[in-house]
């Protein structure tokens, strides 16, 4: 191995054993937790590019002040320095005191956008302006707190593989009032976001498995007749709605069939033989995602666990989170 | 462009208010055209803010600065110089403005502002052009504030409050850092003022001259006495001593005029009480200094020269500020060598032959060089010589008309008619130009030389004496020794007739006059203690305020006075200062949460409270009528309240509380 490359990999060991380090500490001084306030342990504050840029006007003042024995050159030059100082003061104090809620992250597919949700709230009766809050690689807003006490955020990120995911520590950082000064915390907000498996489609299924309620056994497919309406509730499969009597100004309705067996279909574990964990979830989730746009009823077989055929949106999350967290160690967050 | 990025309206406002108001103190100082190109780029970038207007492109930059360029070489010949380069500095500045685009703009825009600020230090320095800078520069710090206040997209003025207090809070360490910072000279020589005018006295005397700067109510210098102040009669401030007669007028002999073994000043046999006080000249751009004489010097910059006046090394750009000793009695240069008496006996050749003749005649005829003098002076005391600021034009063989014809002249017609006739009769003459007398301001007892007592008088060389002075004004108007310039021009109504608002006219309001001596006392410390504080006058500070003055100490008194500024800073931002406005039905609400978390069932954040209430009696089933109770009676309050009367939402409220109040009994006893 040549010098070079030694150098090289001990360089990129530093570095990863460094960003451990900075994980460890940060871990330790800000731990995650559902909801903080800033205090000094947690703010982190220093010259902004623009505050340096600050400093070297100072020093051309300064040489200007020294060159020309000029004392008013002089004050002017001590009192801007004196101002960064202060600064840092007021810079420090826009975010001290503000206490961040984790509120919800919103479920997604992998390589969507999830919507993650924090409060943020002041402590104090002064205003608290132009406030940064970002997730790493994910959306930014800007935020003030002027008139009102607290302000709900909503940020998107990319969200990754299929279980929890966390969006990693929370950025919010501000440079007000003078922008010479940075003044930022990283903030573990214990928020996870639910991902499911990336649905990939697959071949009509071959062995469905029926329920088989009481002895009826027909085929399922145009033997339905059709007995009433009753009001549209969500969940109701759009081709049931009364779109017809919509259109004569009634109140939405869906047309209720009876049928000799109920449309029923397990999603069975068991269906995919010879695929993967990941493919067999990312079918089944397929699936499910169909039947629930058919309003067709459909359960849920896996090993170890069954839900019952049921239809709506709240079934189909039941389903989804079932699928996401399979094989996921920690199912609560 | 991130929203973060963008100039808010409020910001961009301030920053064209600021750009206005700094330029306001150079209107003087730079071409009109650069006042032209503030209101130009304010237009357009107004123009862009309204959208109907884009940002310059790259070319109509190039050329916008190309022509600042020209603009400024026409302006002043060239760019190098102070004064091209703070023209340059405005002109690009208001330029700065049409590429106000992001907030990276507005900070050079401001940086650069605060450095304007420093421009305007290097011509003046005066208290009143200092407080108007300390006014811009809140302006510039609140326009900074308002580049970081998103969302602002009107006008707002409540935005200087937080510069004014941050500005305050900056105030204490600022000076102590002004005063114990160490004064160390120049470290590079720099461009100085070669385009701002000469002020004052001018080396080149020509009759008429001194009667034009009279017309001038500007200070020219300050003087402080430690001792009593000498009678205004004795008040002659020696400037420029004029050997040289040429062409019809009079100047002093440069360094180079005069031979290598007279170059060196003979130093005098000092005598008598010296009289020990403070100058602080205003700039002239000249380097001549002003003191009575005989004026000695322990400062470097106060240099003597061979004729017995202290010139300083360097042009006065900026105030200048001298301590000089005056030995009243002192006999000058009791031996006159061959070569100073042939210069200050030359007379150009055929001019003013009737003064010439007329001064022989009456050298015969009187006793002693003395009778001659006292002839001279009783002719313009006795014959009908008239004192004016308004003296006739005069031609070629000027003296002669003067003394012969016209008879009216200001204090240098005399001057020089007297040192024509000294000369002409053989005895060594000169005139010597600077002020005489002052105001004596009763505040502060300095004594305050306006331009207008700008004056001339002779010196003669007597045997035995050394050089006299004589000062034939006083034989024609002795009131103008006397009683000063005013009063010699009470009939003729001439004095600052040029000047109808300078304050000096009215003296007589009592309360202006008061208000104006005041100033000027103001203006004396300031300039003496602010303005002139040197490493000397910081040596002799720290001294005597800190004794024995080390870094240690230093470092204990900034961070001393450091922390008694920040601390209290800190705390009135930081302290514990938590606002507490919740409803009454939140408080029984979160009472009721804390206490179910108590029992191991906390409330998620966001979770509404009828999840809550759900989950809860799960939890607790022994308690479900109480949770259901209360979360109905607090759902009610929270989302119904405003609709509810006054006294039925008291009476909820109650029973809220009770209810909470009870709930902890339930649980603590199941």
């Amino acid at each position: 191995m040549s010098q070079t490359d030694k150098n090289h990999i001990s360089s990129g060991q530093i570095r990863q054993h460094l960003q451990a380090r900075f994980r460890k500490w940060i871990n330790r001084r800000i731990p995650p937790s559902r909801s903080i306030t800033l205090d000094q342990r947690r703010i982190f504050i220093f010259p902004s590019r623009v505050g340096l840029f600050f400093g070297l006007s100072l020093l051309v003042m300064l040489i200007t002040g020294i060159n020309y024995e000029n004392n008013m050159t002089y004050a002017l030059t001590f009192l801007l320095a004196t101002l960064f100082v202060v600064g840092v003061l007021h810079t420090y104090a826009n975010l001290s005191g503000l206490t961040i809620h984790a509120v919800r992250a919103q479920s997604a597919f992998p390589g969507q956008q999830s919507e993650f949700e924090v409060v943020i709230e002041k402590g104090r009766r002064r205003p608290y302006v132009a406030l940064r809050a970002a997730w790493p690689e994910g959306s930014e807003r800007v935020i003030n707190l002027i008139d009102q006490d607290s302000v709900r955020v909503r940020l998107h990120k990319a969200v990754g593989g299929r279980g929890w995911y966390s969006p990693g520590r929370l950025l919010l950082e501000s440079t007000y009032p003078l922008g010479l000064l940075r003044c930022w915390t990283w903030l573990d907000l214990d928020l996870h976001a639910l991902v499911y498996p990336s649905p990939v489609v697959s071949e009509a299924l071959s062995g469905l498995a029926t329920d088989q309620p009481d002895g009826a056994s027909q085929p399922i497919d145009g033997n339905d007749d059709f007995s009433g309406f009753r009001n549209y509730r969500r969940g109701d499969s759009l081709k049931q709605v009364h779109w017809k009597g919509l259109a004569k100004g009634q109140n939405l309705q869906s047309k209720q069939y009876t049928a000799y067996a109920d449309r029923s279909v397990w999603l069975d574990w068991d269906m995919f033989p010879g695929l993967g964990i990941e493919q067999r979830l990312s079918h089944l989730c397929y699936w499910a995602m169909e039947f629930e746009s058919r309003g067709d009823e459909y359960g849920l077989r896996l090993p170890g666990l069954q839900i019952e055929p049921q239809v709506g949106e709240k079934h189909r999350d039941t389903v989804l989170k079932e699928l996401a967290l399979y094989g996921v160690s920690e199912r609560h967050l | 462009m991130k929203a973060e990025q963008q100039i808010p309206r409020n910001a961009l406002v301030w920053i064209i208010i600021t750009q206005f108001s700094l330029v306001a103190l150079h209107i003087q100082r730079v071409p009109i055209w650069v006042l032209a190109v503030y209101v130009f780029a304010a237009m357009w970038r107004i123009q862009v803010y309204a959208g109907r207007w884009s940002f310059p492109g790259r070319l109509v930059k190039i050329v916008l600065i190309l022509i600042a360029f020209a603009g400024i070489y026409f302006s002043y010949g060239s760019v190098i110089g102070l004064e091209p380069t703070v023209a340059l500095l405005l002109a690009a500045f208001a330029l700065k403005l049409i590429e106000l685009a992001t907030r990276k703009d507005g900070y050079v825009l401001l940086f650069l502002a605060y450095f304007v600020c420093v421009t305007e230090f290097l011509f003046t320095q005066d208290l009143l052009i200092v407080l108007y800078s300390i006014f811009n520069v809140v302006l510039i710090t609140t326009a900074l504030i308002a580049l970081h206040q998103p969302g602002q997209d009107r006008f707002n003025f409540r935005t200087i409050r937080l510069a004014l207090v941050m500005l305050a809070q900056s105030i204490p360490l600022m000076l102590v850092l002004f005063f114990l910072f160490p004064r160390i000279g120049p470290l590079w020589t720099v461009p100085i003022k070669s385009h701002t005018a000469k002020t004052g006295m001018s080396d080149f005397l020509r009759p008429g001259d001194i009667s034009n700067l009279s017309q001038s109510a500007e200070v020219a210098f300050r003087a402080k006495f430690t001792g009593p102040i000498p009678d205004k009669t004795d008040l002659y401030w020696r400037g420029l001593v004029m050997s040289r007669l040429q062409d019809g007028a009079w100047s002093s002999l440069q360094y180079y005029d005069v031979p290598v073994e007279h170059r060196r000043p003979i130093v005098p046999q000092l005598g008598g009480e010296p009289i020990l006080y403070s100058v602080i000249m205003e700039p002239t751009q000249q380097n001549w200094l002003y003191g009575l004489r005989h004026a000695t010097s322990d400062e470097p910059k106060v240099m003597n020269t061979s004729d017995y006046r202290i010139f300083s090394p360097v042009v006065l750009e900026d105030e200048y500020h001298y301590t000089v000793q005056s030995w009243p009695d002192t006999i000058l240069e009791p031996e006159l060598s061959n070569w100073r008496r042939q210069t200050e006996l030359v007379l150009p050749q055929g001019s003013n032959p009737r003064t010439q003749e007329f001064a022989r005649t009456l050298r015969l005829s009187s006793a002693s060089n003395r009778d001659f003098v006292d002839a001279v002076l009783q002719k313009f005391n006795s014959e009908p010589y008239v004192y004016t600021l308004q003296p006739p034009l005069l031609g070629e063989h000027a003296m002669d008309e003067f003394l012969f014809q016209t008879r009216r002249g200001f204090c240098e017609h005399y001057a020089y008619a007297f040192a024509v006739m000294m000369r002409a009769a053989g005895i060594p003459a000169r005139i010597v130009a600077g002020y005489q007398g002052g105001e004596i301001n009763p505040v502060n007892s300095t004594v305050i030389v306006h331009q207008f007592d700008a004056h001339a008088w002779a010196e003669i060389w007597l045997e035995g004496e050394g050089w006299v002075r004589v000062d034939p004004t006083a034989a024609v108007s002795p009131d103008r020794i006397e009683w000063g310039l005013e009063q010699a021009m009470a009939q003729e109504g001439s004095f600052l007739s040029s000047s109808p608002l300078s304050p000096l006219r009215y003296r007589s309001v009592v309360w202006l006059n008061t208000l104006r001596l005041r100033y000027d006392a103001l203006t004396w410390r300031w300039q003496s203690w602010i303005v002139g504080y040197d490493s000397e006058r910081q040596y002799e500070f720290l001294e005597e305020l800190l004794g024995e003055f080390d870094a240690r100490k230093f470092a204990a008194i900034l961070l001393g006075t450091g922390a008694l500024i920040l601390v209290p800073v800190g705390f009135s931002l930081m302290g514990k200062r938590k606002i507490r406005h919740q409803n009454p039905e939140d408080k029984y609400y979160l009472t009721f949460c804390a206490r179910l978390a108590k029992q191991g069932v906390p409330r998620d954040v966001g979770e509404p409270p009828g999840a809550f209430a759900v989950r809860a009696k799960n939890l607790l089933p022994a308690d479900a009528l109480e949770i259901n109770e209360i979360t109905n009676l607090y759902t009610d309050l929270a989302y119904a309240g405003k609709y509810l009367g006054d006294e039925r939402r008291s009476t909820l409220l109650r029973d809220l509380d009770s209810a909470v109040r009870n709930f902890r009994v339930t649980i603590s006893s199941a």
